[in-house]
């Protein structure tokens, strides 16, 4: 009998290793211990994508990622009082409007957390992954990288199962309103440092939830990667709205695994904006799981300098009845560049499926590239399903216009990415994220 | 009313960028201030491209003559500076600026004529929009609209005449504004015009068009006919009367007959 050919374990480093799993789990309930010893195995069996699978072919890990340089935060310090934190994380949270709560996470450690008392008199729970571990064992157990994002779904959701430092659990009881968002605010700050952290929300049937989670960090002379995973579970008849506004630093790699699973007669809708890092990847996926289910998903960026984004969405009609719209839109300056990788799954038994995805890109550079990859796989029938995709230069004839009313070139062409990716924002109710936002793409309209 | 031209322009020639043939071949005018003037010609004579020279459209290339507004020379400035410098050209075709509303349009272009470093008031600028948009007999709603996406040709020309009400041009150019509109629309844009004119009686008027219907709506004072790039007649009114009878044939003649000469 032949021996197995010994494959060298892809990505498991001198500090990204099992001891590393065995530092995190120790001192941990048997059951989380054993949920992240499987995720390492599955980390250790999976090999690392390469260009020569189609959902990483614009984006070469093996040259943007070097896992070697990197070491595992250290689980961070446990308490940094509002004075020491970042003037840069200070901005942000006063940039907010109101919240129902925060949640601050400094280097991949929650640093603290508030809840209104409305709020927690309604059962709802706010906390850090690490404290809930302890608090709220039975709702970790049943949800926590087991039913949206579990680790076999790939070798870096099996990476931030073994690995993930701390994170948030947000959890609405039923029939539970919560009129104002939940607002998670991160910072990391450590080159040379991987960071995996979660995020668990878990809205039960007829409740409303409102979650915005944002990610800023200084330049980094040598790289910075941030990993997280955000699960999101709609109960029936409940309402989601997320938003995510990715800020980091250039030199920061930040990729980010988003699954939402919607219920029968539920409403999920999300917004992500990606601004900042010289690299992000994110993986977007929701299950229209139940008959009823919506999901109307945004997306916004606006690269400039040599940043490379790269979204892989996924639309996954499971069930009949349920609609899905997906607008992602984005702008590309200097010698940026983006991929839009979307598909629109319909499984056989999904009738009457109504689903969506459009990618506009618009590129302000000789330099700037823009891959648009919009796909569908339909295995029902009856069903109403559409995509589109466009790349495109600034219009001469749309800044003759305004140049003929007054406005300088610069000021034309401003004006045109301004609105191009305002009409993203305009799609969502004001206060949450859009006018933070707005602030963001101004800045980076400056630098145009 | 003043003496001296708004606008003057002297054996001005222009041609397509990258192209040879030359469209314009030598067009002389003056304008004065509060004047109205109609340019008129059938398709292909350049009357449009000497309304896109004038605002300075990057597609066309002047090869000779030349063109003063208010003193200065035009042909010297971008199309920026002319805008801020008060030339204005309402659009044939106007361009959908997707995400942009009107008014936020309006305030930065109001914006990009002051000094750097001054801030238009945002209150001063709200009641000089809803001040126009009442002359003009619009609901303010109007202005919330982003820019010609997904508007009517009628609700695209009034936009174009608010844009002109806010911005005050000393010479407002209308490039065919009247092609494509019913009656009704027609109306709208020559009312337009003709309130701010009365408004503000020094603004002057270049009208382009290719039917002597919209001057039934707006009196000129001077109508000009123009055939292969130049200007072969001007008169009063009763020029363009004669063109609605008997169109412009007696001009491509005269113009034939000119050439072979």
């Amino acid at each position: 009998m032949q021996a197995p050919a010994a494959r060298p374990l892809e990505g498991v480093t001198a500090t990204i290793n099992a001891a590393a799993v065995e530092r995190l789990a120790a001192g941990e309930p048997d059951w989380l211990a054993e949920r992240r010893w499987r995720a390492w195995e599955a980390y250790e069996r999976t090999p690392l994508p390469t260009t020569r699978l189609e959902e990483w072919r614009y984006t070469d890990l093996s040259r943007k990622l070097d896992l070697d340089a990197l070491s595992p935060a250290a689980r961070g310090p446990r308490g940094i009082s509002p004075e020491a934190w970042p003037p840069e994380l200070h901005q942000a949270m006063r940039e907010d409007w109101d919240a129902a709560g925060h949640i601050v996470e400094i280097d991949g450690r929650v640093v603290h957390a508030d809840l209104t008392s409305e709020a927690r008199a309604q059962g709802v729970v706010l906390a850090s992954l690490r404290e809930a571990v302890h608090a709220h064992p039975d709702l970790l157990r049943e949800h926590l990288a087991a039913r949206a994002i579990p680790p076999d779904q790939g070798k870096f959701s099996a990476l931030n199962a073994a690995l993930w430092t701390d994170g948030t659990v947000l959890f609405v009881p039923r029939n539970v309103t919560l009129p104002l968002p939940v607002r998670i605010t991160r910072w990391v700050s450590d080159p040379a440092t991987a960071y995996f952290t979660r995020t668990l929300v878990i809205g039960e049937d007829w409740s409303t939830v409102s979650v915005v989670e944002e990610i800023l960090s200084p330049n980094f002379d040598e790289q910075a990667f941030f990993l997280s995973a955000t699960e999101v579970l709609a109960g029936d008849n409940s309402t989601t709205h997320y938003a995510s506004v990715q800020r980091m630093g250039l030199g920061a790699f930040h990729m980010a695994l988003y699954r939402s699973l919607v219920g029968r007669d539920a409403r999920t809708d999300s917004l992500h904006v990606t601004l900042g890092a010289s690299t992000a990847r994110l993986d977007l996926n929701s299950e229209l799981a139940a008959p009823g289910a919506h999901s109307h998903i945004l997306g916004l960026y606006f690269g400039n300098e040599d940043q490379h984004f790269d979204h892989c969405t996924s639309q996954n009609h499971a069930a009949p009845h349920a609609t899905s719209d997906l607008l992602y839109k984005g702008a590309l300056d200097d010698a940026s560049g983006s991929v839009f990788r979307g598909i629109i799954r319909v499984s056989p038994g999904a009738q009457r499926t109504d689903a969506y995805q459009t990618n506009r890109n618009l590129l302000l550079s000789e330099e700037a590239s823009a891959h648009a990859l919009p796909n569908l796989e339909i295995e029902a029938d009856d069903v109403r399903c559409s995509h589109g995709a466009t790349v495109g230069q600034l219009e001469e004839e749309a800044l003759f216009y305004l140049q003929s009313r007054g406005l300088s070139r610069r000021r034309a062409e401003r004006l045109v990415v301004r609105g191009f990716l305002q009409d993203v924002l305009q799609r969502r109710p004001p206060g949450s994220v859009t006018e933070k936002v707005t602030r963001a793409i101004e800045e980076k309209l400056r630098a145009h | 009313m003043s003496d001296a031209p708004i606008l003057k322009t002297a054996d001005l020639r222009a041609k397509v960028t990258d192209e040879e043939i030359e469209i314009l071949k030598g067009v002389d005018l003056e304008i004065r201030p509060g004047e109205i003037h109609a340019i008129m010609g059938p398709n292909g004579s350049g009357k449009s491209t000497l309304a896109k020279v004038l605002a300075g459209h990057p597609g066309y290339e002047v090869t000779g003559g030349s063109a003063f507004f208010d003193g200065q020379d035009l042909l010297e400035l971008e199309t920026d500076e002319r805008a801020r410098s008060g030339v204005f050209m309402a659009f044939q075709y106007p361009v959908a600026i997707p995400g942009v509303s009107i008014a936020n349009f309006l305030r930065t272009a109001l914006q990009a004529r002051l000094e750097d470093g001054d801030e238009l008031d945002l209150f001063d600028f709200q009641d000089i929009l809803l001040e126009r948009m009442e002359l003009l007999e619009m609901s303010p709603s109007f202005a919330e609209r982003a820019v010609n996406d997904g508007f009517s040709g009628g609700e695209k020309k009034r936009n174009e005449i608010l844009q002109m009400a806010v911005l005050e041009p000393a010479l407002a150019i209308m490039d065919e504004t009247d092609s494509g509109l019913d009656i009704d629309a027609l109306k709208v844009v020559a009312r337009g015009v003709n309130t701010l004119q009365k408004e503000r009686p020094e603004m002057a008027v270049l009208l382009i068009t290719h039917y002597q219907r919209l001057l039934n709506y707006i009196q000129p004072d001077f109508v000009h006919v123009i055939v292969d790039g130049r200007i072969v007649r001007s008169g009063g009114p009763e020029v363009a009367l004669s063109l609605e009878e008997g169109g412009y044939r007696e001009y491509r003649q005269l113009q034939s007959t000119v050439s072979a000469a």
